[in-house]
């Protein structure tokens, strides 16, 4: 019996742990040469237009995505629980929807509130603008208008350290 | 070795001994098969301590109906159905505190099928077809985000999820030969006996993703 307790205990000490239950980090990438983010001018669903250079001297989160992307919708909820801490900070936030119209986000909001400005790039342009390659991927653009984060992929938006890490720019 | 060895009865060193070569196989990369939660299709899956690519099956109804709502025509939303569809999950599943980096192209990669080596039909050769068709604008914008980027770069926990097509019939059984760089080396991994989803009626009350 004591043996078979030994065997266990080191079959035990020699699995290994599979990363993706170990690692529950929610990590920004940094962006190689922090280039200045491209500007744009798009509309939101209210028909409210805003252009990037208006949030000149603002840490600015933007996130691309689309209603019938699956980790884009994912990542919403804890995208509007992140905007809820950063706003008073002065953290701005705008999802830039590609290729989707007024009435389809207005009808996706529906089961997925949020308060931060959903913005259309209907033709794409901007999407192919900024080094995108798939969806979701979300740009942290500090307070000199560089891109120095990047995130492909969901994460957990409110997740503290994620949070203090945009916090940190503002320094 | 030889203290556990000393521990144990014969059979059980031999346990051990076939454990910890599924390990070394594991850290080489596995293949899983199963049922996907969400899907609720079939997936295969090749995963390492760093990487993981997950195919699910799409029936071609579920993809007829997504780029039909999404300003496809019916032949060419036939066209895609028809195309051998994964619903594709690509990530970079390192940990932060021991990270490696991921490149893949898919042009790279290689689908063995009934002996012979073809490509990927990649979202660049989709849409040279649906340019050519005057396929409108807002249909082609949403299938070029669907479909998985034909190149990309994931730092840890950096993932896609995207559509791979290719171009088998319904129920084609084939091979998948994937090839990636992590940290600047490249390497190889195999999908075996993967198969296209076969086309068939979708029952109207079982809700799809």
């Amino acid at each position: 019996m004591r043996d078979l307790s030994l065997f266990i205990a080191c079959l035990m000490l020699l699995m290994p742990v599979p990363a993706v239950y170990a690692d529950k980090s929610q990590p920004l990438h940094s962006v190689t040469g922090t280039p200045i983010a491209p500007d744009f001018s798009l509309q939101d669903t209210e028909g409210k237009r805003h252009a990037l250079q208006d949030y000149r001297g603002k840490v600015v989160i933007v996130n691309f995505w689309a209603t019938w992307c699956p980790p884009c919708r994912y990542e919403l909820p804890s995208m509007e629980r992140a905007y809820q801490r950063l706003k008073d900070a002065g953290v701005e936030m705008l999802a830039i929807n590609v290729g989707e119209d007024a009435d389809t986000i207005f009808t996706f909001t529906a089961d997925y509130p949020v308060t931060f400005p959903l913005l259309m790039d209907r033709d794409s342009k901007v999407i192919n603008d900024y080094p995108v390659m798939g969806l979701p991927t979300t740009y942290v653009i500090d307070n000199k208008g560089r891109l120095v984060y990047r995130a492909i992929g969901t994460r957990e938006w409110d997740d503290a350290a994620l949070v203090q890490k945009i916090l940190d720019l503002k320094k | 070795m030889g203290c556990i060895k000393r521990l144990l009865p014969g059979s059980m060193f031999n346990l051990l001994t076939c454990l910890l070569l599924a390990f070394e196989a594991l850290a080489e990369g596995a293949v899983l098969t199963g049922t996907d939660e969400e899907a609720q299709l079939p997936f295969w899956e090749w995963r390492d301590e760093v990487m993981s690519v997950r195919l699910v099956q799409r029936l071609p109804d579920q993809t007829r109906a997504f780029f039909t709502a999404r300003g496809f025509d019916k032949s060419q939303a036939e066209l895609i159905a028809q195309s051998c569809i994964f619903q594709t999950v690509y990530k970079n599943i390192a940990t932060t505190s021991n990270p490696a980096v991921i490149e893949y192209d898919l042009t790279q990669w290689k689908v063995i099928y009934k002996g012979e080596a073809r490509s990927l039909k990649i979202k660049e050769v989709w849409r040279e077809e649906w340019e050519k068709a005057k396929v409108p604008q807002p249909a082609q914008i949403a299938f070029f985000w669907a479909i998985l980027p034909t190149q990309q770069r994931y730092e840890p926990q950096d993932y896609n999820w995207g559509m791979t097509s290719y171009n088998l019939p319904p129920g084609a059984k084939f091979d998948l030969e994937m090839v990636w760089r992590q940290d600047g080396v490249y390497r190889t991994g195999f999908v075996r006996n993967l198969e296209c989803a076969p086309d068939e009626e979708i029952d109207p009350k079982i809700p799809l993703s």
